[in-house]
């Protein structure tokens, strides 16, 4: 008779209910974990200077298009403050995750040029199809151009084929390259095409972008001041380091471009320019007919290079350009072993903080009637704060997980008031009527609503104005005491009357 | 025994309960002055390698990097109840984490490996949201607080014991060497949620009393206060001794300490002054 009166408590009815329908969020969605949980790669990107946020969301998108074009299944590319993005991403390999840092930082402005006439730059694309590749290695990237681009292309092609277009993604525009013999010699004779008239690529470039190419025979840091004058900036490519000290005394802008590791004098070239190409002309476009939609086709060794360089020059293609200059600050992979055995570790643990807890209480107040209904009154509080988790896809990082640790021991601490504030009515005043105990449980709640208020607005602040890991702490806090205060206090109340007043 | 202390803690006096919480909470300021705690990885920048599995002794393992890479580590060992040993290898900014994998796992091959790089520009910047979190977060709490009590002296001794709870939980922290990171900086925040709890419910106690004497008022509000405290110290021992997660440690040590300290600043600071406060009110 009793135990139904207590099942039919609508607190009590309440718990079950989001218990039941929690267990079935879990169960139907499964909890999304952090990476720092499931292993993955965080790739830390700063921006060159504070931004607002719209274009802080035009970066995030456009970083998000750039690297989902990567076909890399599972990536979170989330702000971080005003200055910073992190780039998350699941289990991947270490060269997938090499291949999303080249695409975060090969970012902005992009340039097409015909015999070193810029014809297009990233506005004037206007879409980007799907690459093809073939089983001999030759790959086709079409895409669609503006009319103005496409006509301007058509003029300048006329009656030229072979002739050699390239494209550039943010080359170092109006500049002075400072490079070694060597590497002068191989500008001139690895990136022409078949048309014996057309420019050089030192002449391309200083055409379209006014970079002027300097060959470094140990002339005096002097004279390379005054080759500079004008410039905005000096790349020093592979040569003696000891010049970029003097440069910046006198107030220029360098850039070192050091050779990498096994780094082939053309590769540098390429990597110091930004350069896509040169891809010669086929003479079916030198008729003077302007054609929005065309292709870059190129060929690479084998089907699995000729996948990658395509899906980069697509990507290039389809980048337009980013409103601010993003680089790489540093990485942080966790592997998804020592993440599985971290759940494992996190699940051990709490078990055994919650049966120290009641191991605790029982010693406390020497009754499982009490340690009891206090243990699984917080195990049901965590299994609802999984649910909502589960539900909304919330994803469980460890600040998250020290969240519900805090929201637990908060509401541990609640129901001992609580429990206290009821033996206290029982064993001093037997006689007093119910408005007696009334009181007291007032007096209890609002000591606890009191807390809950407090903890709930502190921990508001963090949610609203973070963007870091310490938000998912705020929120896991937060909704924990909500559904302690809402939910499982008040059906711990309940039980704990029923409990405690049977013996009378 | 239990009681013999609480009833020694409910007839001192207050000029006592006021005095000693305040020398401590000096002395840990003195601490943090003289030596602050060092800053995590994420705060200050640099690189650090974890491998779990690892049998071997820390300084082994540090020499062994030294000698193979030339980068100069340091090592520091951890283990769990299960017996499972590992290793964290710190290194300075701008060395290369997969050089040092590298080399490990030609000594190591079964060992689990993680990885993380944080340049000190983008520490900085967590850095400064850690400290503006921890400041909002009091701001928000002060305000809610004083809305409730709507009395200076006692919301104002509620705010300044999380304030004292948080002062003493870091110079602890620079006295066993926890690192301040950004996990630490939550269980800062946590300290806040617990030292209100517990001194909501004295001052409640205290202040809407039903019985006429402070004492047997401040009594029962202590006992429950206590079972509070010790369950919470148990939970979070237990958490520690489990776990081999270096992050669940820290937080749960930092969060130790914050409780020990939170123990005498409610109990006896907010206390003393509670009693000081309430006895003049009856002397008028």
């Amino acid at each position: 008779m009793r135990w139904k009166k207590l099942l039919f408590n609508w607190r009590v009815i309440l718990l079950l209910i989001f218990i039941i329908s929690s267990f079935a969020s879990i169960y139907a969605n499964g909890i999304t974990y952090g990476l720092d949980i499931s292993g993955g790669t965080a790739i830390t990107v700063k921006l060159e200077k504070p931004v607002d946020s719209t274009t802080m969301d035009k970066v995030v998108n456009s970083l998000t298009n750039r690297i989902n074009r990567l076909g890399v299944a599972d990536v979170k590319v989330e702000p971080w403050g005003n200055e910073y993005i992190i780039v998350k991403v699941a289990n991947v390999s270490a060269e997938t995750v090499a291949g999303i840092k080249d695409t975060i930082e090969k970012q902005g402005v992009f340039y097409a040029a015909f015999n070193g006439e810029v014809f297009a730059t990233g506005e004037d694309i206007v879409q980007v199809f799907a690459f093809q590749v073939e089983q001999s290695g030759t790959w086709h990237v079409p895409f669609q151009l503006s009319q103005s681009a496409a006509e301007k292309f058509a003029r300048l092609a006329l009656g030229k084929p072979n002739y050699p277009v390239d494209m550039f993604l943010d080359p170092p525009v109006n500049s002075l390259l400072v490079v070694s013999p060597d590497l002068y010699n191989t500008m001139l004779t690895k990136f022409n095409t078949p048309a014996p008239d057309a420019l050089s690529l030192p002449e391309r470039i200083k055409n379209a972008f006014n970079i002027d190419t300097l060959i470094y025979t140990n002339q005096t840091p002097d004279e390379i001041v005054k080759a500079a004058e004008g410039k905005e900036l000096v790349v020093l490519v592979d040569v003696n380091g000891g010049l970029e000290k003097y440069l910046e005394e006198k107030n220029l802008n360098v850039r070192v471009v050091e050779r990498g590791k096994g780094e082939t004098d053309e590769e540098l070239v390429v990597r110091t320019l930004g350069l896509y190409g040169p891809y010669s002309v086929s003479e079916g476009l030198t008729t003077g007919q302007a054609s929005t939609n065309v292709e870059i086709k190129g060929s690479s060794p084998n089907m699995y290079l000729a996948q990658q360089e395509a899906s980069v020059i697509a990507v290039v293609l389809a980048s337009g350009s980013l409103p601010i200059k993003v680089h790489v600050e540093g990485t942080q992979f966790i592997s998804a072993e020592l993440g599985k055995d971290f759940k494992r570790q996190v699940l051990i643990a709490g078990i055994a903080a919650l049966l120290m807890v009641g191991a605790i209480v029982y010693a406390h107040y020497r009754r499982f009637k009490i340690a009891i209904p206090v243990v699984s009154t917080s195990l049901s509080e965590i299994i609802i704060i999984l649910g909502v988790a589960a539900l909304i896809k919330w994803n469980l990082d460890l600040p998250s997980i020290a969240g519900i640790i805090a929201a637990i021991g908060t509401g541990v601490d609640q129901q001992i008031v609580i429990t206290d504030e009821l033996l206290g009515s029982r064993e001093k005043t037997r006689i007093t009527k119910r408005s007696g105990m009334l009181k007291r449980m007032g007096r209890a709640f609002f000591v606890i609503l009191a807390s809950a208020t407090t903890t709930v607005v502190a921990m508001s602040f963090l949610f609203k104005f973070f963007v870091g890991g310490l938000r998912g702490f705020a929120f896991t806090t937060i909704l924990g005491v909500l559904i302690g205060i809402t939910i499982t206090r008040p059906a711990y109340a309940e039980i704990a009357k029923f409990l405690l007043g049977e013996k009378r | 025994m239990e009681l013999k202390f609480l009833k020694k803690l409910a007839e001192m006096e207050y000029k006592k309960m006021i005095m000693y919480p305040l020398i401590i909470f000096v002395a840990a300021l003195l601490i943090i002055a003289v030596k602050p705690p060092t800053l995590g990885i994420d705060l200050a920048g640099g690189v650090v390698v974890t491998a779990q599995g690892i049998n071997d002794s820390p300084e082994n393992i540090e020499k062994y990097v030294q000698d193979k890479t030339g980068i100069s580590v340091r090592a520091e060992g951890f283990s769990s109840l299960s017996g499972e040993k590992g290793v964290n290898i710190y290194a300075p900014v701008g060395s290369s984490p997969e050089e040092i994998i590298k080399v490990l796992e030609e000594k190591y091959p079964k060992a689990r490996y993680a990885q993380s790089e944080v340049q000190p520009t983008f520490g900085k910047l967590a850095q400064r949201q850690g400290i503006k979190a921890i400041g909002y977060a009091f701001l928000g709490m002060a305000v809610v607080v004083f809305l409730f009590f709507r009395i200076l002296i006692p919301s104002g001794t509620i705010i300044f014991s999380a304030i004292s709870d948080m002062m003493i939980a870091l110079s602890l922290m620079s006295l066993t060497g926890i690192e301040l990171s950004q996990a630490t900086i939550a269980a800062l925040l946590m300290l806040i949620g617990y030292s209100v709890d517990s001194n909501i419910l004295l001052t409640t106690k205290m202040l809407k009393r039903k019985e006429k004497d402070i004492e047997k008022a401040y009594f029962s509000a202590v006992s429950t206060g206590f079972t509070m405290s010790t369950t919470t110290l148990g939970a979070l021992f237990a958490l520690w001794a489990i776990s081999t997660a270096q992050v669940i440690d820290q937080i749960a040590s930092v969060l130790m300490f914050g409780l020990l300290a939170d123990f005498m600043n409610t109990w006896v600071l907010n206390a003393g002054v509670l009693k000081w406060y309430l006895g003049r009110g009856e002397k008028q």
